[in-house]
């Protein structure tokens, strides 16, 4: 094995970085609050915490190759067989927020357009493509894969997506298909095909990662994944406190780590320490929007290059976004991973996702949380580019204001291409709603 | 009947011609389902590709305007009345769209038909052969229920037979298309009939077609169609006018469904293989280098000069693979071009220039 790259790993990922990280951490817990104050509580204490956290995992990608096997996965990949591998796993729909984020998603996803891919495709994807085209990222360098692992828990798109990817970088690709539950249950030998390919995975991912498969670490993976899913559950339960001490706009930031880092043990000591601070905001009175007035779900994806003025035009009102159905979604199924049942809990957690089930069964996830949350109102986010999360919406908002006479909203945009954001439309789309809900 | 050489029944004759008889109607979408298994219930497969020109209005209560025609379509034909023949409602799964519009029939639509779906694996592994063989079983059990009746394995296999036959002879009238003395239209008419005849009336049809007597030698410019359905159907016209032979096609509503008779004795297994062992489609999971090399190799055969993708917007499962497709297909020496349709909108006149303009280039 050449020692250069497994050198230039440790150096920078244990020794520069961090320090770096750290000295960047503490200058960000000096710096002034970048949003509005007036309306909004101040930055959760462990902000900066989650950046370094977040940017350690990309800095650990960054000097992968040659020294890790990397595998790119969609987000409802099941984690816990490639972290007990040792595999380093890039989420390549968190690149493409961090992109929209850092509102760099057009100009990279621009480079698949060039190179003809159409408009209409998922702005995750296309940002993805762009990156691997173009090398463009936010995050310093993406490591070439080793393996691609998609499941098409969350939509088809990610089938045609990553075999674009596996053209591209010629490495094999793992694809898991979980039939969609259209009733109240996933059938049996749906069950059954789901945990037959995830046995008929190891082999392949074994032979790449060049190990075998060790089946007690893949228990303690499997048990340090329920544990952050569960505290990650805790913390957005605690919203139903009046006034909710965090919003959804914090929670599509602080949920990086349960994405992309479960599995890892500090994930579950991050969590531990955001559900600590929660608690402290909850017995202080502190509400993440100052003068809670009015609180509401959030469907569907972030618009994430618009976080910051959705949050704060709304704040202003007194309206406070407290759940949303996407961010639950890394919670709900906490409670299905067994680990002294690893192989069969695990077929079933990764069927049941919220986007592999039904549009009758999210109406059911929205009036459970209008009941639990004690919500006003509902904002349905009509991504352009995710049809899976969208088809469904206009009957759900729909039965939401007529069974329960719930106002609901339905907001067009996209969740990564800021191009067909048409701001003086949604703010006066919102405006209308936030008077229809007397604030 | 409709005009041409050969006497093929129409949609609604064919319909009524069956209830007639006592027959079921299922009312299926695209693309890939078991036949035979329907047919083993007295229900005739009628297939729901959009239809092109419906009211728009319906589907978009329920629809945003990003979601492809086909599925918008559907919707709207339901609505209107279209679908009211129908006994039962199938929708196989395909991409996002069909599987949402599955979901919302289910859910709020709520036809007076009983919805089916049905799950089409993305892989050819043993798993995903045992899984459709299991999808087609629990359909097998739906339909029992809704109908009252049964099928033994015996009556099954025999449907399965029938179908065979009617996909063997569908194959040998695409092998055989630039001998046969079929316009591009009449040619599609023909094949296009297997999305509702009885596969025995089918067969009946093909055979006529395949003994016609043979076409003179051909001077339209040989060209492949790829895409997901050819409508509005005008525009096997204007390739005609325009001078081109459609000799083969990689379209889902025929070329990606030409499934080779089964081996096991299985009678769902036997099933579940004919869908899995079809030609290469996104849809159904292949890479995006087999599809290349079908097509190569279909030009190649046919001497096609070049492609004409014509893709319905906002389908995801085609625009993936369009670049690499395009630019694979242009290295082989194989030029294409894309259209995009809706199908509640006439064949523009900036689509038929470019093909016109495509057909320059390649002649
Ligand atoms: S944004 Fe939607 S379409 Fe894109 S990968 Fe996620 S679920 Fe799939
Ligand atoms: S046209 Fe494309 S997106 Fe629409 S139903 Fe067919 S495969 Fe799906």
């Amino acid at each position: 094995m050449n020692p250069i790259p497994a050198l230039r790993y440790h150096w920078n990922v244990h020794v520069l970085g961090p320090a770096v990280l750290r000295i960047q951490r503490w200058q960000a817990q000096r710096r002034p609050p970048r949003w509005d104050t007036r309306y909004l509580a101040p930055p959760l204490r462990i902000a900066p915490r989650t950046k370094e956290l977040v940017a350690r995992h990309w800095l650990a990608g960054r000097y992968a190759d040659g020294y890790r096997k990397v595998a790119w996965v969609t987000s409802g990949a099941p984690v816990e067989l490639l972290k007990a591998l040792g595999f380093y796993v890039l989420y390549p729909e968190n690149h493409g927020a961090i992109c929209g984020t850092a509102r760099v998603a057009v100009e990279i996803m621009s480079e698949a357009e060039n190179a003809g891919y159409s408009r209409d495709l998922c702005s995750y994807a296309r940002t993805d493509i762009g990156a691997a085209l173009s090398g463009k990222t936010p995050v310093g360098r993406l490591p070439k894969p080793d393996l691609l692992f998609a499941c098409t828990n969350i939509c088809q798109t990610v089938l045609f997506w990553y075999r674009v990817l596996a053209e591209y970088f010629r490495v094999p690709l793992i694809v898991m298909d979980t039939p969609f539950v259209y009733g109240e249950e996933a059938t049996e030998h749906a069950v059954r095909y789901v945990r037959r390919q995830l046995e008929e995975a190891v082999p392949v991912l074994e032979r790449i990662a060049g190990k075998q498969l060790d089946e007690r670490k893949l228990r303690e993976v499997g048990l340090v994944s329920k544990r952050a899913s569960e505290l990650w559950l805790e913390i957005l339960q605690r919203c139903r406190h009046r006034p909710a001490p965090i919003s959804v706009f914090d929670q599509f930031i602080q949920m990086a780590p349960i994405v992309e880092m479960r599995g890892d043990p500090e994930t579950v000591d991050f969590y531990a320490a955001l559900l600590k601070e929660v608690d402290e905001r909850i017995a202080k009175g502190i509400g993440a929007v100052k003068n809670e007035k009015k609180r509401l779900l959030w469907d569907n994806l972030p618009i994430w290059y618009r976080l910051r003025y959705l949050s704060e035009f709304l704040a202003r009102h007194g309206v406070a976004v407290v759940v949303s159905t996407y961010t639950n979604a890394w919670g709900e199924l906490a409670p299905l991973i067994n680990p002294d049942d690893l192989w069969d809990s695990m077929a079933r957690t990764y069927i049941y996702p919220i986007l592999n089930r039904g549009t009758g069964h999210k109406l059911a996830t929205m009036r459970r949380m209008v009941e639990e949350y004690g919500l006003d109102g509902a904002i349905l986010h009509s991504d352009r580019s995710c049809k899976p999360y969208s088809i469904g919406q206009i009957d759900q908002r729909d039965r939401l204001i007529r069974e329960l006479g719930v106002p609901a909203l339905l907001l067009e945009a996209d969740h990564n291409d800021e191009r067909v954001f048409a701001e003086e439309q949604v703010a006066n789309r919102l405006a209308a709603f936030l008077e229809m809900l007397g604030v | 009947m409709e005009p041409g050489p050969l006497p093929i029944p129409t949609r609604t004759a064919t319909i009524r011609a069956w209830k007639e008889r006592g027959g079921r109607i299922a009312a299926v979408l695209p693309i890939h389902y078991p036949r035979a298994l329907l047919r083993a219930f007295g229900l005739l497969p009628v297939e729901v590709w959009g239809p092109p020109q419906v009211n728009a209005a319906y589907s978009a209560a329920h629809l945003q305007p990003y979601v492809c025609s086909i599925v918008g379509n559907a919707l709207s034909f339901l609505h209107s009345g279209g679908l009211d023949v129908a006994d039962v409602i199938v929708v196989p799964h395909a991409c996002d769209s069909l599987q949402g519009l599955g979901s919302i029939l289910l859910d709020f639509v709520r036809p007076r038909q009983p919805v089916f779906p049905f799950y089409i694996p993305r892989g050819r592994r043993e798993s995903d052969l045992e899984f459709l063989a299991d999808e087609c079983r629990a359909l097998y059990r739906g339909l029992a229920e809704v109908t009252g009746r049964s099928s033994s394995d015996d009556e099954l296999m025999e449907c399965i037979r029938r179908e065979e036959e009617a996909d063997a002879l569908l194959a040998e009238l695409h092998r055989r298309r630039p001998a046969l003395p079929l316009s591009n239209r009449a040619f599609y008419h023909l094949v296009r009939a297997r999305e509702y005849l009885p596969a025995e009336t089918f067969t009946d049809l093909a055979r006529a077609a395949l003994d016609l007597p043979p076409a003179d030698p051909d001077d339209g410019v040989p060209i492949l169609l790829s895409g997901i359905v050819p409508e509005p159907m005008a525009l096997l016209d204007s390739l005609s006018e325009m001078g081109a032979t459609v000799v083969a096609d990689d379209l889902a509503c025929c070329g990606r469904r030409l499934y080779p008779p089964g081996t096991t004795d299985d009678p769902f297994r036997r099933m579940a293989e004919r869908i899995l062992n079809g030609p290469p489609d996104c849809t159904r999971g292949n890479s995006i280098a087999e599809r290349l090399q079908h097509l190569i190799g279909m030009a190649r055969r046919t001497g096609a000069r070049g492609v004409v993708f014509y893709d319905v917007k906002f389908c995801e499962p085609e625009l993936f693979d369009l670049p690499l497709l395009r630019k694979g297909l242009q290295e082989a020496g194989v030029p294409s071009v894309t259209i995009e349709v809706d199908l509640n909108e006439p064949l523009s006149h900036q689509a038929l220039t470019r093909i016109e303009a495509f057909l320059e280039m390649v002649r």
